[in-house]
């Protein structure tokens, strides 16, 4: 079949490779129809997440028609259309009981830190993603969800990851109505996390990026007020001058490892690799949210750690949540909210593109041209 | 370029809050924390629907690390790009550490180079190997010539 694979930092390639295969009886094998590229990926493809081997397939958030059933798998059926989580999660450990799909301990033998994640390097696994024709996909009858006959593949594809995980970054932002959020990061995920905040009765919503581009998307998309921070001289006075000299109620960070705005985190971080990347906005999110006010980290770093003002958060009597997103849980939910026109979870695709031009969308995506948002591949053409 | 925004009465671009806010139909249908799928994040311990137990074992083919902190392989692993030549005995050394340390990481990351390196050589030795002959032997001649 033709896949994306990783050739080493900043280089992607559409080659040959063989097909996926069941290997294990509760796993299937999809024909892909659609997989978008994610913030996640850049972390990947700029070489920042330990154990990424050179011949990788990447892609986390796809949808697909079942090809091939292994034998323990009752709920799907050859032909069935999904959409997959990008969590790979047995549905029966300690933490899959517990609701923390995401954290699931039956998927990845390379670390704690992660459930198997598809794409996703061998530290979340090492399974192949779903930017290829086919893929293999485990535990077929727990985390894939059925796409309803009257919906399209594009409609649900986001809630195999970034819907759910905007909507679990304001959830953990424990807003209780009237609150005032701000959001950094306006990709797709702080776009969701912005719709989200709304949903749950937010006061006030802030975005803050430094792409002009994305700001006014966001201002449209998810009817939000925006910070350019490379527009405003301190970006913590500033924000905290917006809320009454005390800042916001509620931070979210939909940024993660690689942020713009310290070049002291990006030499750290990025180049030296004395952290596991910029936790900028992590910082940002501390120092610029109220006293007791709430950060919400959904923005992805790694380990084995990074400098960030831990004191102050203490200080401060901060409340600190994160994780990576339990995207099952979601799903049906935000199906509904879809359903029912209250978010249009593809109004975010700028870019479809097919398969063999992966590398051309991995550019475009990560330089942040041509006013994008968020590529999808169409393996399989338009269909 | 740079701005200085004024003090206090500032807003941020697209207006005042409150109009915002009413002019958004879906402001606050999940209000409610019962309504959110999410709370608590850690539920009563209970099965997903469609898991089955117990999970049969996986057999894997080619080597797959688990790092040291770890007891035993789990039932579900990717087999992906097994590991190879000199990056895959430093993923070897990698994961005889637990996750946990340190040098586990920095020697996965060293590792991610080395496979880069080592990928870039097989590739390029169909053609590096006849022109380094190539020109050896061009080297030769030379020299038996002009001796
Ligand atoms: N926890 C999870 O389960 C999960 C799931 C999906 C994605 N993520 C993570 O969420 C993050 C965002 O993903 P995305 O797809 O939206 O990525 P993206 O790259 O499209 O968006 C990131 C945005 O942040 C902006 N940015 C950079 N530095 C900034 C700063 N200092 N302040 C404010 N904005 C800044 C960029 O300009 C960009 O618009 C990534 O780290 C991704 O890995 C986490
Ligand atoms: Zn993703
Ligand atoms: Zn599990």
């Amino acid at each position: 079949m033709r896949a994306l694979t990783y050739q080493g930092p900043y280089r992607v390639q559409v080659e040959e490779k063989p097909d996926p295969r069941i290997e294990h009886p509760q796993d299937v094998v999809l024909k892909v129809t659609r997989a978008a590229i994610c913030g996640s990926d850049l972390h990947l493809l700029h070489g920042l997440v330990p154990d990424t081997r050179v011949g990788c397939t990447f892609g986390h958030e796809f949808t697909g028609v079942v090809e091939e059933v292994g034998k323990e798998v009752s709920q799907l059926k050859k032909g069935d259309r999904v959409v997959v989580p990008f969590n790979i999660s047995c549905g029966t450990c300690f933490y899959c009981q517990r609701g923390l799909t995401g954290n699931c301990e039956n998927s990845n033998p390379g670390s704690d830190v992660a459930s198997g994640v598809y794409g996703y390097s061998h530290t979340t696994g090492g399974f192949d993603g779903g930017q290829a024709e086919y893929v293999r996909v485990p535990f077929a009858d727990v985390g894939p969800m059925k796409i309803p006959d009257d919906m399209d593949d594009e409609s649900v594809l986001f809630l195999s990851d970034i819907l759910p995980t905007g909507y679990q970054a304001a959830e953990m932002g424990e807003i209780k109505g009237g609150e005032t959020v701000v959001v950094f990061g306006a990709g797709p995920v702080g776009l969701f996390a912005m719709k989200s905040a709304w949903l749950m009765g937010a006061g006030r919503v802030v975005a803050v990026d430094h792409v002009p581009y994305r700001l006014e998307f966001a201002r449209k998309f998810a009817n939000v007020e925006t910070v350019n921070f490379k527009e405003v001289g301190d970006i913590v006075l500033h924000l905290k001058e917006l809320f009454e000299g005390r800042g916001p109620d509620v931070c979210i960070d939909a940024v993660g490892m690689e942020a713009e705005g310290s070049r002291a985190h990006r030499v750290l971080g990025l180049g030296l690799k004395l952290e596991a990347g910029a936790p900028t906005v992590i910082e940002w999110c501390i120092n610029t949210v109220r006293k007791g006010g709430n950060v919400s980290i959904i923005g992805v770093y790694g380990p084995p750690w990074n400098f960030v003002p831990i004191g102050t958060a203490m200080n401060k009597g901060l409340t600190l949540r994160m994780n990576q997103a339990n995207t099952r849980r979601y799903m049906p939910h935000l199906l509904e909210h879809i359903q029912k026109g209250r978010i249009d979870a593809k109004g975010v695709i700028t870019h479809r593109f097919p398969l063999e031009q992966a590398p051309d969308a991995y550019h475009l995506f990560a330089q942040k041209r041509d006013g994008c948002v968020k590529c999808v591949l169409m393996p399989h053409g338009h269909a | 370029m740079p701005q200085k925004t004024t003090q206090r009465s500032s807003r941020a671009k697209n207006g005042r809050a409150k109009t915002r806010a009413k002019a958004n139909p879906t402001l606050a249908v999940d209000l409610d924390p019962a309504n959110r799928p999410g709370v608590p994040m850690e539920t009563a311990p209970k099965p997903l629907a469609g898991a089955r137990v117990p999970i049969a074992h996986q057999h894997a083919e080619v080597p797959v690390f688990k790092h040291a902190g770890r007891k035993e392989m789990p039932p579900v692993f990717g087999t992906a790009q097994p590991p190879k030549g000199l990056s895959g005995l430093l993923r070897k050394a990698a994961y005889a550490k637990p996750d946990h340390k340190p040098g586990h990481w920095m020697l996965l990351l060293l590792a991610d180079r080395v496979d880069v390196w080592e990928h870039r050589l097989r590739r390029s030795l169909p053609w590096a190997a006849p022109s380094a002959a190539a020109f050896l032997a061009g080297g030769l001649m030379w020299r038996a010539r002009s001796a």
